[in-house]
């Protein structure tokens, strides 16, 4: 083929600048630390990373989800072993009174229902306790759960959070649940025990018999929802550190997909480097060449 | 036996070398003229008139003729590096128009749509955790206004870049005539002559080429000499004549009879493309991650109850179903405490206590709809991003094959200086041959003369 120097400079050229191309393609890798820039330089893997992303910021929110849940869940725990302390105190005060009501004095009588109506008052403070604002049993109504006579006055709806993609946990136990509803069976455990102090102070045997009773069986409900509401901290404890390393393999992944390794990227920009010098090199001493350079 | 006649031998000799030389100058001048094609001076011996001496009849020696230059081209490879250059134009044009396209999408990214989308869910999510708090619910209409103002102003940079095209293709339509009006002039210069100069025919070649790139035009030579030319099937160029085109609203067609012209290369084939395929194409599926939004959270919303008990009210209005007229329900716009963050109690819709966010929490969950718009804005990016890699690779390749084809011109047609500078020693050495010869003669015929007197 003939060849002339038009085409070695623009062959050259052509090279030169697809050479210098590479090589800025590089260097853009290292200033930017991403592996590509655009889509389209690597669609299959800015299509992973793009679901990538959206799957980090998923967990993320879920994450924060269940932050809440824990707050909450850790809450209504601490309030329902209180409560249950309380109701330790209500059912000896209840056995006091039991054995021999008869023998009792008025006075003495008097001071136990006295007591039991502390009680009563406290475990009413607890069933009324909030978490960031938001009473803790009173489902979504707002404000208190019980009003000051001790009647419900909240719901019974369900407080949900996404734990996880397949989990919509239920974290809150309402005020019937945990204390009984009015209404059915022996009522509520304010209306147990507002009965039972005041069989005690009228010194009933029957009725004190029948509440102690009834008492026990609301000890073992608030027992019941204790044990739920501690199983679902449990079972948060374990999702929480189960989200928080999927997070941490997913950010990693993530990294794999879109940042460069810096090492292979240098080498990679020094090895250009030396082959656009080259280039350069013989370019120049290809095209100064000519007959010209010998005839006289 | 010398007489006065020799001397026409060397003479032509003389003119011949000193054409040659003037050849080989201009040669150099144009050493490095995109388009020129190196020329030659042909040389035939010449065919002198029949004399009769003596009874034998032979031609006289008229020496060298050199009045015709020739340029070197091989027509068959100029024709098959344009035809690949107009594809390569048009290569070139889409792979820009699609990389513009892609700007529009900064993905992956954190600030991209797709993570807007992500940060409406988000707010949704917060939402549901705290039903009743202003600033959450304040947040989920930041974050949908966040999220519409950037589906409007993709839809208005997408219409941006045909409307640019649009422009670009009248531009064109004005060249094109520009073109087409050069071709006819030049075919009125060479019909009928035998012979048409090397620079005309240069001249043909960069129209030819130029109206290819921009066309796609094919081109053939008549027997005459005069080319004619057609866009798309449409006569553009034919004897004397030339046919305007032009393209008001992005469509290119003939001026007088009005019919539309397709053209199948160049760049005005990519800016077609472009115009009715490309972009109709983003636009509609940007327009389906639109809609499928406002449903979806239609859906969800208007089954849920607000802050006062009402429910059935729309997020998105429901008439803004395309990207670039999607917007917030003037339901909920400025109303926080009208969104329904609540779900109805089952059975049977009830309004849900003032501190349900349940209706919320599902919202947050179409985030995960395989159907929904963060999956259907995802599949776009991915199209757009296999389309332009597609197009770059296809402009890359192309650009390697136009190369070849030049590359295979320019073996047979570019100037090559060492080439030039031995012709240009032949020529001065057969000049001062030719220079020596009548030298001689003129001294031969001196000797005769003085003898005779």
């Amino acid at each position: 083929m003939r060849v002339t120097n038009s085409m070695i400079s623009r062959t050259n050229l052509r090279n030169l600048s697809q050479s210098l191309g590479r090589l800025q393609d590089a260097q853009a890798q290292i200033t930017s630390g991403k592996d590509f820039s655009k889509p389209s330089e690597d669609p299959a893997r800015a299509t992973s990373a793009m679901s990538t992303r959206k799957d980090i910021r998923r967990i993320e929110q879920r994450l924060r989800s269940i932050e809440d849940a824990q707050g909450w869940v850790g809450a209504a725990d601490t309030q329902l072993s209180s409560a249950l302390d309380r109701m330790v105190r209500a059912k000896e005060i209840a056995v006091n009174a039991g054995n021999g009501i008869n023998a009792l004095t008025p006075g003495a009588r008097s001071a136990l229902a006295t007591e039991l109506r502390a009680v009563r008052s406290d475990l009413l403070v607890v069933a009324n306790a909030t978490y960031a604002g938001r009473s803790l049993f009173a489902g979504t109504a707002a404000g208190v759960a019980y009003d000051g006579t001790g009647t419900f006055v909240g719901n019974d709806e369900p407080v949900i959070r996404d734990v996880s993609p397949t989990n919509a946990m239920t974290i809150n136990v309402t005020g019937n649940q945990v204390f009984g509803a009015s209404g059915a069976g022996a009522g509520s455990l304010f209306e147990v025990l507002d009965r039972m102090a005041t069989a005690i102070e009228a010194g009933d045997r029957t009725a004190t018999a029948t509440e102690q009773m009834n008492l026990d069986a609301a000890f073992e409900r608030l027992r019941g929802a204790s044990a739920m509401v501690g199983t679902k901290w449990s079972s948060l404890e374990q999702l929480s550190v189960r989200t928080q390393d999927e997070k941490v393999a997913l950010t990693e992944r993530l990294s794999q997909m879109e940042d460069i390794d810096m090492v292979e990227s240098l080498i990679q920009v020094k090895s250009r480097e030396s082959s656009y010098q080259a280039a350069l090199q013989t370019t120049a001493k290809v095209m100064s060449m000519s007959l010209l350079d010998f005839l006289r | 036996m010398p007489n006065i006649s020799s001397l026409q031998t060397p003479l032509s000799a003389l003119r011949a070398h000193q054409r040659s030389l003037e050849t080989t100058a201009n040669n150099v001048a144009n050493a490095s003229t995109p388009g020129y094609r190196r020329q030659r001076v042909e040389m035939t011996t010449a065919v002198g008139e029949p004399i009769n001496v003596g009874g034998v009849v032979t031609n006289s020696r008229a020496g060298v003729d050199s009045r015709h230059i020739t340029r070197a081209a091989d027509d068959l490879l100029i024709a098959r590096a344009t035809a690949e250059e107009a594809n390569l134009a048009s290569a070139e044009a889409a792979s820009a128009t699609l990389s513009r396209i892609e700007a529009i999408f900064p993905e992956p990214s954190d600030y991209g749509l797709a993570s807007q989308l992500d940060a409406l869910w988000g707010s949704w999510n917060e939402l549901s955790t705290d039903p009743a708090s202003p600033s959450l619910r304040f947040d989920v209409l930041a974050k949908a206004t966040a999220v519409t103002t950037t589906l409007r102003r993709s839809a208005a940079d997408l219409s941006a870049v045909t409307t640019g095209i649009r422009e670009q293709l009248g531009v064109l339509a004005t060249k094109v005539n520009d073109l087409t009006a050069e071709l006819a002039a030049y075919n009125s210069g060479v019909i009928g002559q035998p012979n048409v100069p090397p620079s005309m025919l240069d001249q043909r070649d960069r129209l030819v080429n130029q109206l290819t790139k921009l066309t796609g035009a094919v081109v053939r030579v008549s027997e005459d000499n005069t080319v004619a030319v057609t866009i798309g099937g449409h006569q553009v160029v034919q004897g004397l004549t030339n046919e305007r085109v032009e393209a008001p609203n992005g469509v290119l067609r003939m001026v007088r009879s009005g019919q539309v012209i397709l053209p199948t290369a160049g760049e005005a084939a990519a800016m077609s493309t472009t115009i009715n395929d490309i972009v109709p194409r983003y636009l509609a599926a940007l327009d389906g991650v639109a809609a499928s939004l406002v449903s979806t959270v239609n859906a969800v919303h208007s089954a849920g109850y607000g802050q006062d008990g009402v429910s059935g009210r729309m997020f998105f209005d429901p008439t803004g179903v395309t990207a670039a007229t999607i917007a917030l329900s003037a339901d909920v716009a400025g109303q926080p405490a009208r969104i329904a963050a609540g779900a109805p109690v089952l059975p049977g819709p009830v309004a849900p206590g003032p501190l349900d966010g349940n209706q919320a929490r599902l919202m947050a969950a179409l985030a995960d709809s395989a159907t929904g718009p963060d999956s259907r804005y995802q599949q776009m990016i991915s199209n757009l991003a296999v389309e332009t890699r597609a197009a770059k690779q296809r402009s890359d390749v192309q650009s390697t094959v136009v190369e070849n084809a030049l590359r295979d011109v320019s073996a047979v047609s570019s100037v090559s200086i060492d080439e030039e500078m031995a012709q240009m020693i032949e020529s001065q050495r057969a000049y001062q041959a030719a220079g020596k010869v009548m030298a001689t003669i003129d001294e031969m015929l001196g000797f005769l003369i003085e003898r005779i007197s």
